[in-house]
């Protein structure tokens, strides 16, 4: 196997297996060596799933040359992030020691859909113990280490889906499952430079993930590009009576560009304040490229309305219950995190009244985010204010209250869906991203702005250079 | 109406309480720190009014199996 596929796009991918030009079984096999030769270097994986991996190759392989062809994802290796069940004995260990020989006896739906397109599971990847929701403040949170940046491997990779980021970004897997509570799939998306699309609350089934966050919790996908992730969420939405909150909304990936197409876009008013001045440059330039097929209006939108509070108190309270035997029974204190070991028992406090508070100011703040963005195609932002955090950096949780993050709010409270891609490079030599966030429902609005703007740039055609295979 | 500080003293003797045991003095002393961001953003929240008819943004479904 040819190591010049390795970054290669989903589609292009897909492609050279339908058509034979490539094996499933050896690029199965590319994957596999370079998640257990290169895995360990960025804390990337927590479990490779080798003997599952080469029974579905197998399968692929036999299929297509009989001439059952699946689609696009058929053959094509990926990971998943490690808090979603997968039978078999595969452990999944919610990134977090007290869990760390957890098995289930069955797989995840959105493992189950994957399986069913060809898809060839190669490894659980690293994540943040139990998604962040004890509250960790910096790197070191995980079973497996903190996550290595593949960019600068003084730098962090998450989170919380840190091994989703970093696997893609350096060539271990085309693609990979995350989970995004308030952050954690673009944030790793930003911070490791490649594309990772947050759906639809209810759009993708929770069937099978940990829960974090009932009313919050979304699983999606990080690729290379956001065409590839389009291709993704088309295999993994849809209803499923497994999850209540799944929608029976039909989902169909609109990959096709109308020829001259232009976009109304909206900038909230101060979004990019206080983030780092590379951050800001890097946003103003994307802006100016964007300009070639875009509208962009200054906006405003719920202004000095308590989003973060709202949005993290919905957390909080979900996140207490989710996890109260595990804190009543005295187990976080086996995590890795000192800062996780009692970050949960202040939210045990948390008064029923402020809960539902929350969950009707939820309401105020999703009808009027509608409203706004009913005039735009898309609301569009940096994907964070700063580029990775160093390894040893203490940051603001966003669970604990970090610096104000509206888009962050109001995506994840109202349940919006949002892309990050890569638009340059900041500090330390570290991605930044741009984020594209739409109305309910409108995932095919925000990748077609997104891809409009990969086709102006190359940013996302750009490797770390630590992770170019040697040939 | 009692002040912050109060609410955060009330609540925090309810983590003591049931957790306490398990918690060093330091600990405690962060697990304050996490009350205090709690009660504020509770107290930002009730600064944005809500009529009666503001339901809450979930919807219950009363539960029937499917009969087969």
């Amino acid at each position: 196997m040819a190591s010049e596929h390795v970054f290669l796009p989903i589609r292009q991918l897909g492609h050279l297996i339908r058509d034979k030009h490539i094996s499933p079984v050896e690029l199965a096999e590319t994957f596999l060596d370079r998640l257990e030769s290169l895995g360990p270097e960025y804390n990337a994986v927590v479990t490779v799933t080798r003997d599952r991996a080469m029974r579905q190759a197998r399968n692929a392989e036999r299929e297509i040359l009989s001439g059952q062809y699946k689609g696009p994802l058929h053959g094509i290796p990926f990971g998943a992030k490690d808090l979603l069940a997968t039978s078999e004995g595969i452990p999944t260990t919610w990134g977090a020691i007290p869990y760390r020989d957890q098995t289930f006896d069955y797989d995840a739906t959105v493992l189950q859909k994957l399986e069913e397109s060809g898809a060839i599971l190669t490894a659980k990847l690293a994540m943040v113990e139990l998604a962040g929701g004890m509250g960790y403040r910096q790197p070191n949170a995980s079973i497996t280490g903190p996550g290595i940046n593949p960019w600068n491997k003084d730098a962090w990779s998450g989170g919380s889906s840190s091994g989703s980021g970093s696997s893609v970004a350096a060539g271990l897997v085309p693609f990979a499952i995350g989970s995004e509570t308030f952050g954690s799939i673009l944030s790793p998306a930003g911070n490791c430079g490649v594309a990772g699309l947050r759906p639809t609350y209810g759009r993708v089934s929770r069937y099978g993930a940990m829960a974090l966050s009932w009313t919050l919790d979304k699983l999606g996908p990080l690729c290379l590009t956001a065409d590839d992730c389009g291709l993704v969420l088309n295999t993994i939405a849809g209803y499923d009576p497994n999850d209540p909150s799944t929608t029976k909304e039909p989902y169909q990936y609109e990959a096709s560009d109308l020829p001259g197409q232009r976009f109304r876009l909206g900038v909230i008013k101060g979004v990019a304040d206080g983030a780092d001045e590379e951050v800001q440059a890097n946003f103003r330039e994307s802006l100016r490229v964007l300009g070639q097929v875009a509208s962009i209006d200054e906006v405003e939108m719920l202004e000095g309305f308590p989003s973060g509070e709202v949005t993290r108190t919905i957390l909080n309270a979900e996140a207490a219950s989710a996890f109260e035997d595990f804190l009543e029974t005295g187990r976080a204190s086996e995590l890795t995190a000192p800062e996780d070991r009692y970050g949960g028992y202040a939210r045990m406090s948390l008064l029923a009244t402020d809960y539902i508070r929350a969950l009707r100011l939820r309401g105020l703040m999703a009808r009027e985010a509608d409203r706004v963005m009913s005039r735009y195609d898309v609301l569009v932002a940096p994907s964070r204010a700063t580029v990775a955090s160093a390894l040893d950096q203490e940051f603001r949780s966003v669970a604990g209250g970090g610096a104000p993050d509206v888009m962050g709010a109001v995506g994840n409270g109202a349940g919006l869906p949002a892309i990050s891609v890569p638009n340059g490079f900041g500090a330390r030599g570290l991605p930044t991203g741009i984020q594209f966030m739409g109305r309910v429902y409108e995932e095919n609005k925000v990748l077609a702005v997104a891809r409009a703007y990969q086709s102006l740039t190359d940013w996302h055609q750009r490797h770390p250079p630590d992770a170019m295979p040697k040939n | 109406m009692s002040t912050a500080e109060d609410r955060i003293g009330t609540l925090l003797d309810l983590v003591r309480e049931r957790y306490g045991s398990g918690l060093s003095p330091e600990e405690l002393e962060h697990v304050r720190t996490g009350v205090e961001r709690l009660v504020e953003a509770a107290d930002a929240m009730r600064l944005v009014p809500l009529n009666n008819s503001d339901e809450p943004l979930a919807t219950f479904v009363p539960h029937r199996a499917r009969e087969v």
